[in-house]
């Protein structure tokens, strides 16, 4: 496979996974009826939800695919910074999603769990 | 010129996109129908997939039929304000913009994906939607996840 089809098969798995996720249905779900807040504002807020659900499910895709691996290797298969990728571990991690998988090189190794 | 340089050149000219039609049973499908039964002309390049109401549309069936090689997509539904079920028309407007900027994200052109209100006595208008969703995507080229299947 060549390396844009997957670069581009990886990123529509990931929005399809997003799509999937209940966060992301639970908001627009609720953009759906009456909302009490700017819509501006809630618009924004599904916005950056989205980026980050096909952040996530990029991480995991990464994951599932080829972990456990190490912040610096899951940033070379995304294309992701490796900042943007601490953030979304830690909450990874708070969801039972993924789970730490030993040590590589004093980094810490992430494997996929559910 | 070289065979292959004439083939090649053929091949583009022949480019047929593959549009997929989510069509509301109530509105949008009857419109197709009376299309037919009225002898309008239109490409043959869609493909209908009749839905219950647009407010049924999960955004992932957009996404999985680009993913699969689909040029362009219409999501037709009833005029707002005449959704069999009150206000699933209503729900697919506001989940429309997610999908679109969802579909952008991935690297597509959101021009390949459209909503359209098409009622059940609008069978010239499907007709001509149908004829000018081809003819833009046809301008597009096929989608990138064909192009890249083609490229391998």
């Amino acid at each position: 496979m060549s390396e844009k089809k997957e670069k581009l098969k990886r990123k529509s798995d990931a929005t399809i996974d997003a799509f999937k996720s209940q966060r992301l249905r639970w908001v627009m779900g609720r953009s759906q009826i009456k909302v009490e807040v700017e819509e501006d504002k809630y618009k924004k807020a599904v916005d950056s939800i989205m980026h980050d659900e096909v952040e996530r499910s990029l991480i995991k895709g990464a994951l599932k695919e080829k972990g456990p691996l190490t912040v610096e290797e899951i940033s070379q298969l995304t294309g992701l910074q490796s900042s943007v990728i601490v953030q979304h571990i830690i909450a990874l991690r708070k969801n039972g999603a993924i789970a730490e998988a030993g040590e590589k090189n004093r980094q810490y190794l992430y494997t996929c769990v559910s | 010129m070289a065979r292959q340089d004439i083939l090649g050149e053929k091949a583009k000219e022949e480019f047929e996109p593959v549009i997929v039609a989510y069509c509301c049973n109530w509105c949008s499908y009857a419109g197709a129908d009376l299309a037919g039964t009225s002898r309008f002309e239109y490409p043959t390049n869609i493909r209908i997939v009749r839905i219950m109401c647009t407010g049924r549309m999960d955004p992932t069936l957009v996404l999985e039929a680009l993913s699969m090689g689909a040029d362009g997509i219409i999501i037709a539904g009833c005029h707002p304000g005449d959704c069999h079920y009150q206000k699933g028309n209503y729900m697919m407007e506001k989940r429309f913009e997610y999908i679109k900027k969802a579909v952008e994200s991935i690297g597509i052109e959101p021009e390949r994906v459209r909503l359209e209100w098409v009622s059940a006595s609008e069978g010239g208008k499907w007709a001509a939607l149908i004829r000018e969703m081809t003819e833009q995507v046809k301008a597009l080229g096929p989608s990138p996840f064909r192009a890249t299947a083609n490229s391998k």
